[in-house]
């Protein structure tokens, strides 16, 4: 008995340990980075200490005083190795040298002062004002744009700045380049207009591809039934094939057919009509192309499932509707569809999930476009965290998009769990062990 | 009506099933499709009822040639092996399916099925779905549903073989019934001998995709017209023996076997056939004895129960002479 | 077939909602092969000039194509095998033995097999940035692996349902141990499902397009979608007959595969992938 359980906990552990990390670990870190500002700017590791422009605008705004924000920015001007080094890149070594040894570890309060200094240095006097400016402008020391490895760091060179110590917390924690806790992303999922926007989209794809998926899959399944078998296989192994194509050349083939140079646009050429890209040039005609692309490949699973189900009714129950009078539309109304109803039930379940959260084909087809107009929750959730032009992939607003499919993904899966009979599945081993 | 099938030959795959069988069954009469499993009696039947294309031939229903028809216009009622209900229709719905396709109005729907239902004895039953019925019931409302349309035809397909013992009894009779009631021309496919003699007015004996012989069943037992009829019918089964076994017998010359039924040995037909009791099985109101002949053939006997031999014993019994079978070597009846 | 109906209303029908499809497929293959005037659909000679890819480089910036067919072929590969290796075991165990807890393995299997795993894809971009698997092969291979693994242990326990017990049994009680019973005695019986799972994944993980999009954009781990794509997105003018025979070169194998064990695949298909 206890020998069993160890070759079944042994048996299952590779599975349990791959599905751990790279299955479960992902799901609670959605939920995780949802809640946090991560983006490129902060990195996903830890961060810096740096204060901008843009930081002090909003310590401003935050209520610190003015004399100290002065401060911050202006710390007065030292000669230290730092300056020197690039003095010596900017100007030359010799001149460097002299003024180190002249004025080396020496403070001054303005730059009008390390001016003076550096038009009378001896030997290797600078002689034109604009150059003096600027290498006076080398020696200014401020705790702006200066970047702090740690939190100690900051705050010393905050004392030495002589910031008043209870102005310090809010300063750093204003300086903090790395990611942090926040709530923001979810209220932003719930103000930004284009949050409904993607979801409106959401709920138009889902629809239109899901009723083309299950109809035409009913028509495919149906109509091939009643074909000999020869010409039954040849559809079906015609439409299993967008499917079983890789999806990159499967979409170009739909590229290349409502090109402007493609197939569409030649046909309607010799018709007077002039080229247009027939997939990007309307929302409209976008809309119907993805729904195409999808519902050829989502048909196809509706056309299997269906046609099993259709292949498990006893023959002579077809055999006796026909004997009965009725015609094949009373046959596939009467005694067809209505043995169907758990396949249907359970396709659509299933890819209602998989299309709320699908975007590969959108991707490949029209990117979102033309526009916004093809956008989808999923899709923005890619581009807002992985892939966008602005350049700044804000991971955490991603993940709070993609929270939400994943939380309605759990929740159906564990529908289907109902779905799915599931004591059925338990049966106990037979062999106790 | 009067159903004629003229030279009908089926074949699947090039292979003829059935080939060049001639069947007529006369208005309200029911005939039985008897013969061995492979025969050809569900492919006969399912040609019948449209299922089956008829590769040659000619099916007439009384003078209306029905050969090229679909299934639909045919007016044929079928009852399948299983019923073949459909298990998502409540009963009610079932056997107003034929008339719903059809378009009849409702109030002429429910009255019908109400008949039939009566007919059928199921009235309590029709709100039910055929799941929750049990194994007689649903033959009855395959029957009903057969019968709803008014058929021209009414076809069995073993209708019997999916019920128990008592069961097939009872509908046995209740077929039967309802079959003269209504007056229906009737076709009944089986393999059971014993419901084909006890339900049809005449047997149409299949093998090997032919009718071999169309009787009524009493005549077919008695007359048979080669051996396989002889061999088919009867249970316990007939014995052969050569004429050399029945030295006392004046075979004719051509004769190569003779068929002896297990009723037709026994003591209380003198004596002259002796042989050894090899083995004795009881049956309660009767007894089946196996006995070797000398020559080492085996032939059967039915005797009431209690004559307390045994095996190992040796018999002196006689035979009824006028009820002996003799076949030529072509196996066919002198 | 039923001959109470008639064919051809029905071939009429498919056969018109076949035609784009139809169209799309032949022209695939044609165009890879042959020239055409500008504005005309009709090929006017053959030629392989499209398929030039394969002996010279398209540009400098992208890796050749064998180094990414290479790639494509080690990431499919590995991941199928290893996919395979671990739904054999977790699916016997799921399916035969006795352990703690073993409902509750089902049940998140189920979940599991359910899930839409695309949404995950922006976690496990973080992850593996954290982990420096990012933008490695490897990196791919073990999220591929992860990701298509409920699906293969959820097929396997099927085929593992379909052994008799009396099988199992009868070797308990010659003798052997469960571990021999299964290695001997339920493996070969289950052999179908293996091929079937083999081949699954390998067509999955050869059609894989957005975990190495995301995962690893590099150019040293390309693999054959993402090479075709980004080649579909340089290109200003669009010189589809050349995409065409990139595809045609890329779809070789599934195509071959797809030929000789369609039948198998349907199935397969059947219990659910991609929506
Ligand atoms: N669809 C088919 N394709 C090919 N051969 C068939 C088909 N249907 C029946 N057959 C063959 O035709 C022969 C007759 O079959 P049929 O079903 O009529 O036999 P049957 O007399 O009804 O037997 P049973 O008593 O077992 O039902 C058999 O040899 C069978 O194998
Ligand atoms: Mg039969």
């Amino acid at each position: 008995m206890k020998r069993m359980n160890w070759l079944g906990l042994g048996f299952l552990a590779p599975a349990l340990l791959v599905i751990a990390l790279f299955f479960l670990a992902p799901v609670i870190m959605t939920g995780f980075f949802a809640f946090t500002n991560m983006s490129t700017a902060t990195g996903i590791t830890g961060g810096d200490y740096m204060l901008n422009k843009s930081a002090l605008r909003a310590l401003g705004d935050a209520g610190l005083p003015d004399a100290t924000l002065e401060k911050l920015e202006d710390a007065g001007y030292a000669v230290d190795e730092k300056g020197l080094a690039a003095l010596a890149a900017q100007i030359d070594q010799e001149t460097a040298d002299e003024f180190a040894r002249l004025h080396g570890g020496e403070s001054f309060a303005t730059r009008r002062d390390v001016e003076r200094a550096l038009k009378d240095l001896r030997q290797n006097r600078i002689r034109k004002t604009r150059d003096r400016k600027a290498a006076a402008e080398l020696f200014k020391r401020s705790v702006l744009n200066e970047r702090f490895g740690t939190e100690a760091e900051f705050r010393a060179a905050l004392t030495a700045g002589g910031i008043a110590p209870r102005d310090h917390d809010q300063i750093t924690a204003q300086a903090y380049t790395g990611w942090v806790w926040t709530t923001e992303n979810v209220e932003l999922l719930f103000t930004l207009p284009s949050t409904w926007r993607y979801a409106a989209n959401t709920a138009i794809y889902v629809a239109f591809t899901l009723s083309f998926n299950v109809g035409f899959g009913l028509f495919l399944a149906i109509s091939t039934f009643y074909l000999p078998a020869a010409q039954a296989a040849t559809f079906r192994a015609i439409w299993f094939l967008p499917r079983i194509l890789p999806p990159v050349l499967y979409v170009l083939m739909w590229k290349w057919f409502t090109w402007d140079t493609g197939f569409l646009s030649t046909v309607t050429g010799w018709f007077g009509m002039s080229p247009k890209n027939w997939m990007l040039d309307s929302p409209t005609h976008a809309w119907t192309t993805i729904v195409l692309i999808n519902g050829f490949v989502g048909a196809s699973m509706g056309m299997i499932l269906f046609a099993s189900a259709i292949r498990a009714i006893p023959a002579s129950m077809l055999h006796a509707s026909e004997v009965d009078g009725a015609n094949r539309w009373q046959q596939v109304r009467y005694i067809i569809l209505p043995q169907l109803r758990w396949p249907i039930l359970f396709t659509t379940a299933y890819q209602t999930l998989s299309l709320l959260t699908s975007f590969e084909y959108i991707l490949l087809a029209t990117d979102g476009g033309p526009g916004r107009a093809t956008e989808v929750w999923a899709l923005a959730a890619y581009h807002t965290a992985l892939n966008n032009y602005g350049g700044n992939l804000q991971y955490g607003l991603g993940a709070a998009f993609a929270l939400v499919l994943v939380i309605i993904g759990i929740l159906a899966s564990l529908f289907y769990l109902r779905l799915f009979n599931f004591r059925q599945l338990v049966g106990k081993p037979l062999i106790e062990g | 009506m009067q159903l004629d099938l003229i030279g009908f030959t089926k074949r699947f795959d090039g292979t003829p099933v059935v080939s060049g069988m001639d069947l007529s069954v006369a208005s309200g009469e029911m005939i039985a499709l008897l013969g061995p499993s492979g025969c050809g009696k569900s492919t006969t039947l399912f040609a019948i009822c449209g299922i089956h294309r008829i590769d040659e031939g000619r099916l007439m229903f009384g003078e209306r040639d029905v050969s090229g028809l679909p299934s639909q216009r045919r007016n044929v009622g079928v009852v399948f092996q299983n019923y073949a209900l459909y298990p998502h229709m409540s009963v009610f719905d079932n056997i107003a399916f034929p008339l719903k396709v059809q378009k009849a109005d409702k109030d002429q729907i429910r009255r019908r099925v109400g008949e039939m239902a009566e007919l059928v004895h199921i009235e309590t039953l029709l709100d039910r779905r055929p799941a929750q019925l049990s194994g007689g019931q649903q033959q009855r409302v395959a029957l009903a549903r057969a019968l709803v349309r008014n058929p021209d035809v009414l076809l069995l397909d073993e209708p019997l073989a999916n019920l128990d013992a008592k069961l097939r009894l009872e509908m046995r009779s209740e077929i039967r019934r309802i079959q003269q009631e209504t007056g229906l021309t009737a076709i009944l496919v089986t393999h059971d001998q014993v419901e084909a003699m006890s339900m049809c007015d005449r047997i149409a004996l299949m093998n090997n995709g032919r009718i071999v012989q169309i009787d009524g069943p009493t005549r077919m037992y008695r007359d048979p017209m080669d051996k396989f009829v002889a061999s088919f019918l009867g249970n316990p089964p007939i014995s052969f023996v050569t004429p050399e076994d029945l030295p006392c017998f004046g075979a004719p010359k051509a004769c190569a076997e003779i068929g002896l039924r297990p009723e037709h040995v026994g003591p209380q037909f003198g004596t002259g056939l002796t042989g050894e009791v090899r083995f004795v099985e009881t049956q309660g109101r009767e007894d089946l004895f196996d006995i070797a002949l000398p020559s080492g053939r085996m032939i059967r006997s039915v005797q009431p129960a209690g004559s307390g031999l045994r095996p190992g014993q040796t018999v002196d019994w006689g035979y009824d002479a006028a009820e002996l079978l003799c076949f030529d070597r072509q196996e066919v009846r002198l | 077939m039923r001959h109470n109906y008639r064919n051809w209303p029905i071939l009429l029908v498919l056969g018109i909602f076949s035609t784009p499809l139809l169209i799309m497929l032949v022209f695939q293959v044609v165009d890879s092969f042959t020239l055409k005037q500008p504005g005309s659909l009709i090929p006017s000679g053959f030629t392989l000039e499209h398929f030039r890819f394969l002996w010279e480089e398209l540009d400098t910036g992208r890796a050749g194509i064998w180094r990414v067919t290479l790639n494509t072929f080690i990431f499919a590969t590995t991941t199928a095998t290893v996919v395979t290796a671990i739904a054999l075991t977790a699916g016997y165990a799921l399916s035969r033995l006795n352990f703690p807890a073993r409902g509750f393995f089902l049940a998140g299997l189920i979940v599991l097999h359910a899930f839409p795993t695309v949404t995950l894809i922006i976690a496990i971009f973080l992850i593996l940035q954290i982990l420096g698997l990012y933008d490695t092969l490897i990196g791919v291979i073990i999220v591929k692996t992860a990701l298509e693994l409920p699906f293969g242990i959820w097929i396997m326990k099927g085929f593992y349902d379909t052994v008799p017990w009396e099988i199992e049994m009868a070797g308990v009680q010659d003798g052997a141990s469960r571990l021999r019973v299964w290695w001997q005695l339920v493996l070969p019986q289950v052999q179908p499902g293996l091929m079937a799972i083999l081949i699954f994944s390998f067509l999955s993980g050869w059609s894989e397009f957005i975990l190495p999009l995301v995962l690893a954009p590099g150019s040293d781990a390309q693999v054959l979608a993402t090479y075709m794509q980004a080649l579909i997105l340089d290109d200003t003018k669009a010189d589809f007959d050349l995409f065409k025979a990139v595809g045609l070169f890329y779809a070789l194998p599934v195509v071959v595969i797809y030929v000789i064990f369609q039948n198998k695949l349907m199935n397969i298909y059947g219990g659910g992938s991609k929506g």
